[in-house]
């Protein structure tokens, strides 16, 4: 079961320290097999399996999922698939290109992922979830480094693809009793709603070692990409209409309120999150009187400046 | 795919298509035309959009029955991704085009019209159409969520001083801007719009059906382009061939516009 409040979590030193790490006196050195209760076989043991046995499990192929449910549970994550670069063009017409995981991938990923709770972003929940999806252990090997980061692409894209989903819930919820919602109520209430996911995920516990993992200098790119990625998905959800340099600034400003709240996230004890939610309400609101302390001073400045090119025409300057 | 086109890549069910229309007899491919074929096939599945059309055999003989009722929508095939890229350079390189040339006709009308007032509704006339001209391209980057140039600023600050600068200088070197500008954006928008013509005549040859949205799309760029050498007609009628020394200005103008084009669509 999760560890509470420790800032850097075993899996995390594991793979910061690599060979440097030591091997815990009660644990072998390979790879440990954690749900000792759920199978008998270690995973070490499960990849000398000799070829001649009629074993149901195959090698990775293009394959149907086994039971298993996919993330979301109730839905499939491509409702409404959001941009894959920051530079793609979302038409209405015609329908979305295939997402950013492979079939296989998605179905290998989607197994894992109902592991991450117990077992955290490791290859141990990678090779559980091989299982249950009906290949052999050693699968995973496939995706880069062992599939941990895809691991956790898979949730950042799984939980990004599922808000579109939520917004019909949030403004319904909303238009019940109150006027229609803000935009900016409207960013609050998607925000939430990805951070509820993270709880719904039952990732908030091993969300610090997926970002040991993600800040690593190699991850770095597509941690960010991913981020910029969710800003914008829910921006766009949220209706908002710019088209000017205020596109990147509100985008930036949403990226580092959610970074700081899903990190808030992590350490917070309150039932229900509920101190996530006020952090979050505050750093919306520091946001939104630091964007409106630009705008007066960008107003100030143009109103004098027009003022001034005025005076001057006025006295005959051939301006 | 008639011939391969070094900008669009084929994705994988393209590929797929290819190679199930490969394992057709031959005469059964030639047979089955383009407009019936997704008639059956749309029957059969009912949620696959990037099926082959052309992977029925029996389009001939439903073809009669087909005729009493209206054909189902034929499928509609998903952009690849150089495709999108394509679309979203071309509609950010658009609305910075269309916001630069609202601030230079911002910029030169005071110094323009303090001379020659005649020219006030001239000069009103045409940048209500530019103005009109980037609300079209502001809702369509907002509606297909493109990513605005990152250089808007710069552009907003240079395009301010090229239009107060030439309006300075007379009203034959503010025209000469004006016929440099439009003519750089003429040729622009007709290779945006050839570039979409391929795309929309590759879709219908392979048999889908293409979106109200890319039809709309190209209508808009040819009532823009239209437009726009609409205003290259005014300024060189206002003596714009008349500046000294005109190929200097238009030389520098359009060398400048070419850049600021080749940047916007990456950045």
């Amino acid at each position: 079961m999760p560890r509470p409040g420790i800032s850097c979590s075993d899996g995390a030193r594991r793979v910061l320290l690599g060979p440097l790490w030591p091997a815990a006196p009660s644990r072998p050195a390979t790879l440990p097999s954690r749900a000792a209760t759920a199978s008998t076989r270690t995973i070490t043991t499960s990849t000398n399996r000799p070829e001649t046995h009629h074993h149901h499990r195959q090698p990775l192929q293009p394959l149907q999922p086994q039971g298993r449910a996919q993330f979301p549970p109730s839905r499939k994550p491509t409702a409404a698939p959001p941009s894959h670069q920051a530079r793609s063009y979302h038409s209405h017409d015609h329908p979305p290109p295939p997402g950013p995981f492979t079939p296989a991938e998605a179905s290998l990923l989607s197994a894992a992922y109902a592991h991450v709770p117990a077992h955290g972003f490791t290859p141990e929940a990678l090779a559980l979830g091989a299982r249950d999806a009906g290949l052999l252990d050693i699968s995973p090997a496939v995706l880069p480094d062992g599939g941990v980061f895809a691991l956790i692409r898979w949730h950042l894209h799984a939980q990004r693809a599922a808000l579109a989903g939520k917004v019909g819930d949030i403004v319904a919820a909303a238009e019940g009793g109150a006027a229609v919602m803000t935009v900016g109520e409207k960013v609050e209430a998607l925000t939430w709603a990805r951070l509820r996911g993270n709880v719904e995920g039952g990732v908030v516990a091993r969300w610090q070692e997926a970002l040991a993992i993600m800040a690593q200098p190699s991850y770095i790119p597509a941690s960010v990409r991913e981020l910029a990625q969710l800003a914008d998905e829910i921006l766009y959800l949220a209706g908002d209409p710019s088209v000017d340099p205020s596109w990147y600034t509100k985008r930036a400003s949403l990226s580092a309120v959610y970074a700081a709240a899903e990190l808030f996230q992590t350490t917070d004890r309150s039932p229900e999150f509920r101190e996530t939610r006020a952090f979050l309400r505050r750093r919306l609101d520091e946001a939104a009187r630091a964007g409106g302390a630009v705008r007066s001073v960008g107003e100030w400045i143009g109103f004098n400046a027009g003022a001034a090119v005025n005076v001057l025409r006025s006295k005959g300057v051939r301006i | 795919m008639a011939s391969p086109r070094p900008l669009w890549q084929p994705l994988r069910h393209c590929q797929r298509s290819l190679l199930a229309q490969a394992q057709q007899p031959l005469q059964a491919r030639f047979l089955s035309s383009t407009t019936p074929a997704p008639a059956s096939l749309a029957a059969a599945s009912s949620s696959s959009s990037n099926a082959n059309p052309n992977t029925s055999n029996t389009s001939n003989t439903s073809n009669a029955q087909q005729q009493q009722q209206p054909p189902p929508p034929k499928p509609k095939k998903p952009l690849t991704p150089a495709q999108q890229a394509f679309l979203s350079s071309a509609l950010r390189v658009n609305q910075a085009g269309e916001l630069a040339a609202t601030l230079i006709y911002t910029a030169q009308t005071p110094p323009l019209v303090a001379r020659e007032p005649h020219l006030r509704p001239l000069m009103r006339h045409m940048y209500e159409q530019e103005a009109g001209h980037l609300s079209t391209f502001n809702t369509l980057i907002a509606k297909h969520r493109v990513r605005p140039t990152a250089l808007y600023p710069l552009w907003s600050v240079m395009a301010t001083g090229l239009g107060w600068t030439t309006a300075v200088m007379g009203r034959e070197a503010a025209m000469a801007c004006t016929e440099a500008v439009e003519t750089e954006i003429g040729g622009h928008y007709n290779s945006q719009i050839r570039a979409l013509l391929e795309m929309v005549g590759e879709w219908e040859a392979e048999g889908y059906e293409v979106g109200g949205e890319f039809r709309e799309l190209i209508g808009t760029l040819r009532r823009i382009r239209d437009e726009e050498l609409e205003h290259l007609d005014h300024a060189v009628e206002h003596d714009a061939k008349k500046a000294e020394p005109h190929w200097l200005l238009t030389g520098v103008i359009r060398a400048g516009c070419r850049g600021a084009i080749w940047v916007s669509e990456r950045v």
